[in-house]
């Protein structure tokens, strides 16, 4: 083992590298059904021991660095639960009267990411919560403030996800409490992966800096409501199609250390309650175009029997005019 | 290959770098910069060796990253089989017991491992890839010579190349 001057490379050593170089090309190659066996395998057997003293690691830092702020919630948490039963009756009352949706209690399983090195680590990430804990692929992966990515494929105590930061991925999306809909994904180009695109989006929308994008629940993947992101501005326009804005995303990977991965089951769920109720009261106004330019208008009894909430009667067949100068469309009042 | 004092206490030196990549590194922030131990353990290694060994310990590392972070298996494996090939060869400049040369050795691997696997992956173009090689790496780089020189300072006598 001691090192010489004269080790050079041999052609036993040459033979060697080649092969080895060879090998990671086939596995470059393998199709994705292959590719995933041999992945899933090594996570299972040589990487199950690191990856478990990890996610202890991971979740001892997390202890440690929550023990104050855990301790100063449980004893307000004791002080709270005296009027527990009274508020739960209240909050029930209300939520019906508002006609707001549950909140999220069942069909969901919490992990830790395991943060790995490398320049792959924020396109995928592993999380510590496999088939043993309920997770199933293409469940949606979210944290406290959003869409984070979806599970890609399972092991029996890790899964390893999809981040929105992958070039594959993309998200039906909406803009919240409107009915501009569009496909989101990570921005490709200059400052790629910090954040996101919301292609798709008709011309005749314009969104103001700032509006929140969230879920649409279309596609069957994510529930409706998680949010995505906040517009930042127009990146490109189609003349008369449709534009592009740029998202500044809630959460980037390297941010996240807990999520929540949900169930499929959840896909036709509306989660818009369980991450933000204060905008619910909102959808009972609609935005209008007409020759008027854009008015807010409470829509009767009739519409919200006959589109759900969150949407807007269908669009008339000649384009709206334009709104008059210093208007800007679908601006939330 | 004859199981000697100063080889045991090599081995040891890289079993804490393996330890410190799965229980430290998780404490050092964001991940996107933290230091890569499992690349200097394997770049001590690696120049420790015969080309053929750093060879073969750069494929095994690099698949086994490949399987944590499947988005492009094998690109990991590839840059760590050329990177383990080549410190093999490297070895008559970081064998001068200088801290600061084994440093800039470690950066330029691991600055070298990013490239690589991403012109491997095939999954950055254009701005993007210009912004992970020329700001994500270098500083991630930065980190791992870091930890590769408070490695070196700390345990120099373990590590010294003739007694390894």
């Amino acid at each position: 083992m001691a090192p010489g001057s004269d080790r050079y490379a041999s052609r036993a050593d040459t033979a060697v590298f080649l092969v080895c170089l060879v090998l990671s090309l086939v596995a470059l190659a393998l199709p994705a059904g292959l590719r995933e066996p041999i992945a899933g395998a090594l996570r299972r057997t040589v990487l199950l021991p690191v990856l478990t003293v990890q996610r202890q690691a991971v979740a001892s830092t997390a202890a440690r660095e929550r023990l104050a702020t855990v301790r100063a919630e449980r004893d307000s948490l004791v002080l709270e639960t005296i009027f527990l039963p009274e508020l739960r009756a209240e909050n029930a009352r209300l939520r019906a009267l508002l006609g707001l949706e549950g909140r999220l209690v069942h069909g969901f399983a919490t992990a830790e990411v395991l943060h790995q090195a490398g320049v792959a680590d924020g396109l995928t990430l592993v999380l510590s919560a496999g088939r043993e804990e309920g997770v199933e692929p293409f469940a949606p992966v979210v944290a406290a403030h959003g869409v984070l990515g979806l599970v890609r494929s399972v092991d029996p105590h890790t899964s390893v996800a999809l981040a929105w930061t992958h070039p594959d991925f993309r998200a039906s999306a909406m803009v919240e409490g409107t009915a501009v809909y569009g496909i989101v994904r990570a921005r490709r180009g200059e400052r790629s992966g910090e954040l996101m695109e919301l292609i798709g989006v008709p011309y005749r929308e314009q969104l103001v800096p700032g509006t929140r994008v969230v879920t649409s629940g279309l596609g069957g993947v994510f529930p409706r409501g998680i949010p995505l992101g906040t517009v930042q501005g127009i990146m490109t326009e189609a003349a008369g199609w449709e534009r592009t804005y740029v998202l500044q995303p809630v959460i980037h990977p390297s941010e996240a250390a807990h999520v929540v991965i949900l169930s499929p089951s959840r896909a036709a769920d509306t989660l818009r309650a369980a991450f933000d109720t204060a905008h619910a009261v909102a959808d009972s106004v609609l935005l209008i175009h007409d020759s008027a330019g854009v008015r807010v208008v409470t829509p009767p009894a009739t519409w919200r029997r006959r589109w759900p909430r969150g949407t807007l009667p269908p669009p008339r067949q000649s384009a709206p005019p334009a709104p008059p100068a210093g208007v800007t469309p679908r601006e939330r009042p | 290959m004859r199981i000697t004092p100063p080889r045991v206490r090599a081995g040891l030196v890289l079993a804490l770098l393996v330890a410190a990549h799965f229980i430290v590194r998780p404490r050092l922030g964001d991940p996107r910069f933290a230091p890569d131990f499992i690349l200097v353990a394997l770049l001590f290694f690696a120049i420790r060796v015969r080309p053929m060994a750093g060879t073969i310990a750069g494929f095994l590392v690099g698949l086994v990253t490949d399987a944590v972070a499947p988005t492009a298996f094998g690109a990991a494996a590839f840059a760590l089989t050329v990177i383990g090939y080549l410190s093999g060869w490297l070895k008559v400049i970081v064998f001068a017991d200088n801290l600061l040369v084994n440093a800039l050795f470690v950066f330029v691997a691991a600055w070298m491992r990013d490239a690589i696997e991403v012109l491997v992956a095939h999954q950055l173009q254009g701005g993007e890839l210009a912004w992970q090689l020329l700001a994500l790496s270098p500083l991630a780089a930065a980190s791992t010579a870091a930890a590769a020189a408070v490695t070196l300072f700390l345990f120099r006598g373990w590590l010294r190349q003739g007694a390894a």
